[in-house]
């Protein structure tokens, strides 16, 4: 009995001796871990459409923060919907510019410190259907009229 | 086909607005050359409701949409008249309709009048080329040529500018392909135009032949 414990207590010291081994080895031995942390943050959505309402699908998008203008933070392509995801860490206005062959826009956005969108900002969607409609009307009536007014003027 | 604003690099706008300031004094100075310079302002201003509402109309040529531009049209109808009825059409469309942007008018006046320009010449043409050829004939063949031409050679520009102005951050693949499919998405309306030239010289001459000649 007394030989089976010592060689049990000298196997464990082995064994203790290996772990301490590989435990103060480099990071290379452990690089097969992988760990992934949580934490809530603010993301922002912002969704890019055509004039007619349909979407800006697999557009380039850049995202600037506040402090650098010139690198974007940001980068992708929306999704079928037009739509794309970033998580604002800073306050300030940063620009969104979403651009696809020769079309898009550039969207200015205040965010306060909270990462939430400053209260004060309006979302211009554009003109509705009606509004271009009347729009387009108010102008040509406008060319029409001053092409009779200067036709009258001809005539006398 | 309109550029909007911050797709150009600043230097660009400014050379756009400083090409159409340039071409504003030429136009108005040939304006002014003419006996009666304010006969032609009723035709001018139609055209241009016609320009101004021809880009609301989008037309879908899958997998893109594209609109009517019409500055082919502009030209062979109103000659140098063209250039400040495209001017002011593109202002209003920018202002009120978002279409193109107020940084990018220079460039988007540019892109779609000096073509509109040319197309008038083109077709002053026919005086010359189309002698040989029936009227009818002439007349149509070079309104057709004028119409496509206009609209054509607009396309061209806006793809060398949308080309040259890709920032290095942007994927520069996935922006060529959607510019080819734009592109050729622009084929069908050069025809379109074309033959829209061609129905307006058409019906000009059984009503109002003179309209036609400058």
């Amino acid at each position: 009995m007394k030989g089976f414990g010592s060689a049990l207590r000298s196997g464990l010291q082995h064994l203790g001796i290996v772990a301490i081994a590989m435990g103060s080895l480099p990071g290379v031995a452990i690089a097969h871990g992988a760990h992934i942390q949580a934490r809530t943050a603010t993301a922002m959505e912002i969704q890019a459409t055509y004039d007619s309402g349909e979407p800006l699908a697999e557009a380039t998008v850049q995202v600037f923060a506040p402090d650098d203008p010139q690198t974007p933070v940001y980068t992708g392509l929306t999704d079928a919907d037009g739509k794309f995801v970033f998580v604002p860490t800073a306050p300030g206005n940063w620009e969104v510019s979403v651009r696809q062959a020769g079309h898009g826009d550039i969207a200015v956005v205040p965010v306060e410190s909270e990462g939430a969108i400053a209260s004060t900002f309006t979302n211009d969607a554009g003109l509705s259907l009606l509004q271009r409609g009347i729009v387009a009307g108010a102008v040509t009536w406008g060319c029409v009229g001053t092409a009779l007014f200067f036709g009258r003027r001809g005539k006398q | 086909m309109h550029i909007p604003d911050g797709i150009l690099p600043a230097p660009v706008c400014v050379a756009g607005y400083a090409i159409a300031g340039g071409m504003t004094w030429v136009a108005l100075k040939q304006i002014k050359k003419t006996s009666d310079s304010q006969v032609e302002v009723p035709k001018a201003a139609l055209m241009a409701a016609a320009f101004f509402v021809g880009s609301s109309l989008s037309l879908p040529v899958p997998p893109v949409s594209v609109h009517l531009v019409l500055n082919g049209l502009l030209g062979i109808v109103l000659g140098w008249y063209a250039w400040p009825a495209i001017l002011i059409g593109l202002l209003l469309q920018a202002i009120l309709l978002g279409h193109g942007g107020v940084t990018t008018l220079g460039v988007d006046a540019v892109m779609m009048g000096i073509p509109a320009l040319l197309a008038g010449q083109l077709f002053q043409l026919r005086h010359y080329l189309g002698k040989s050829l029936p009227p009818k004939v002439s007349l149509g063949l070079f309104s057709f040529v004028a119409g496509a031409f206009g609209v054509g050679l607009s396309a061209l520009v806006f793809f060398a500018l949308v080309i040259f102005a890709i920032p290095s951050t942007l994927e520069q693949s996935t922006e060529k392909s959607f510019l080819t499919a734009l592109m050729l998405g622009h084929i069908p309306l050069i025809f379109l135009e074309g033959v829209f030239a061609v129905l307006l010289c058409f019906f000009l001459l059984r009503v109002k032949p003179e309209l036609l000649e400058r």
